[in-house]
């Protein structure tokens, strides 16, 4: 069976010299919930940038990654875009449209899609990010936890088959943390997320692969490599609290 | 964080809010022309206008505090652009006609975006065939604007949370390296807002 993601050998260096990738391998398979650690400037950022095709300028380096089995490059880039649906960061960043109704149309309306099919699409997103109504309400309004569920709903209403996260916790309360996980859950595709938020990883992924100085450090069960102290500590990571109080009822 | 700075009053609930965002932005455009065509010897028609446009005002119920306010605050604009007037002899009447004319467009362009949501207006640009990327120029211009000024307020807390001096020279200098900041950090934005159109399949 072909990986819904794979990446192999992938190296990148950012024009000003900084080394982001020094030969990142590795594969994510269809329905998987694959968690990226690493601390800060490990490259997870990065490596989601070109899971996306955003970075053209290492296509023609080694190393390449595959969506489907298709290599991401010139001709399959759109293709790429529809099916790996892309969360950033700063959710001031996705949101560029005036309204809400604009910026979850954004993605269907360049899909050509037709008016009609295209308020489907954007009903039915907002429902599945939990803020059915919210069409009017302009970016500038909204709390850091609605913009990121209008953030979701933008990159869901493209019907991606594979759903890429950076950081989809950051700057979200307890709670707006707990509703985003369960949200997350809920949606039935290949995921991938790269965060800080251990109990996240542990909660949701089947397996992590753990990045580091631009390499992979470590990958496997999640519960395997986030209970090795050591590894955690090495790369600047812990041992979640969810593992610690693993209670067997 | 200031939410509505730019256009506050854009949402009230007036006769002349609830008019079609097409029939306000073509009287608005209208008014502007009616003003430039109006030769120096006819002020009258100047007056004309103005009391118009405070007709309006009073039926917007947009407060003529905040109107005047946002006026006056563009006005040194206006005031560089008539001054050169002055120059030539007997510029005074030349000057006034200027002001007067600047004035009221400004007016104009004030109170159809406090009466108008920014959408509505892009909507009608959008209709009218307006170039698709110009529009969303203006888009993108309105929807930054507020994260810019919020991210010079936060800029200007941290930076005065760490100030500890009256000094003028002190805090020119700073101010110079904000302003450098947010050119950088506007520009980088600009990087990752363009990544995110393109991941949503803009080409």
């Amino acid at each position: 069976m072909t990986a819904a993601i794979e990446v192999r050998d992938l190296h990148f260096r950012y024009a000003e010299g900084t080394r982001a990738l020094g030969g990142v391998s590795f594969a994510i398979a269809e329905g998987e919930c694959v968690g990226l650690i690493g601390p800060n400037g490990a490259g997870k950022s990065t490596l989601l940038l070109h899971l996306n095709g955003l970075l053209p300028e290492s296509w023609d380096g080694p190393g390449a990654v595959l969506v489907g089995g298709e290599p991401v490059d010139a001709r399959s880039l759109f293709e790429v875009r529809r099916r790996v649906g892309l969360l950033f960061q700063d959710a001031n960043d996705q949101l560029f449209c005036p309204t809400v109704l604009e910026d979850v149309a954004f993605g269907p309306r360049q899909l050509g899609l037709s008016e009609p099919e295209v308020r489907e699409r954007v009903t039915a997103a907002l429902a599945q990010a939990g803020i059915s109504g919210f069409e009017g309400r302009a970016p500038h309004h909204l709390s850091a936890g609605e913009k990121r569920r209008v953030c979701l709903a933008g990159v869901l209403a493209c019907g991606p088959s594979i759903l890429v996260l950076d950081e989809p916790t950051s700057s979200l309360d307890p709670r707006g943390r707990r509703e985003l996980k369960e949200l997350l859950r809920r949606i039935p595709i290949t995921k991938l997320i790269a965060t800080h938020d251990l109990d996240l990883v542990v909660e949701l992924c089947s397996r992590v692969v753990v990045l580091d100085g631009g390499v992979v450090v470590a990958e496997g069960p999640t519960v395997e490599v986030l209970s090795d102290e050591a590894l955690m500590l090495r790369h600047s990571l812990e041992r979640p609290h969810a593992l610690r109080h693993l209670h067997p009822h | 964080m200031r939410r509505d700075f730019l256009d506050p009053y854009s949402r009230l609930d007036s006769p002349i809010h609830r008019l079609g965002a097409g029939t306000k932005l073509g009287t608005a455009l209208g008014l502007v022309v009616l003003v430039l065509v109006v030769p120096t010897s006819r002020p009258v028609a100047l007056a004309a206008v103005a009391a118009a446009l405070v007709a309006i005002a009073v039926c917007s119920r947009v407060p003529w505090r905040f109107l005047a306010g946002r006026v006056l605050m563009l006005e040194p604009l206006v005031l560089g652009v008539a001054g050169l007037a002055l120059l030539q002899p007997g510029g005074w009447r030349l000057f006034l006609f200027l002001l007067a004319r600047s004035t009221l467009c400004l007016g104009t362009m004030v109170l159809l975006s406090n009466t108008t949501p920014f959408e509505d207006l892009l909507r009608v640009m959008k209709a009218a065939h307006m170039p698709a990327l110009l529009v969303t120029t203006l888009s993108l211009l309105y929807r930054y604007l507020f994260v810019l000024v919020d991210e010079a307020g936060r800029m200007k807390r941290a930076r005065a949370s760490r100030t500890f001096t009256r000094r003028r020279a002190w805090a020119w200098h700073t101010g110079a390296s904000v302003v450098s900041q947010l050119f950088i950090r506007s520009s980088e934005r600009a990087e990752r807002i363009h990544a995110a159109m393109c991941a949503r399949g803009w080409r």
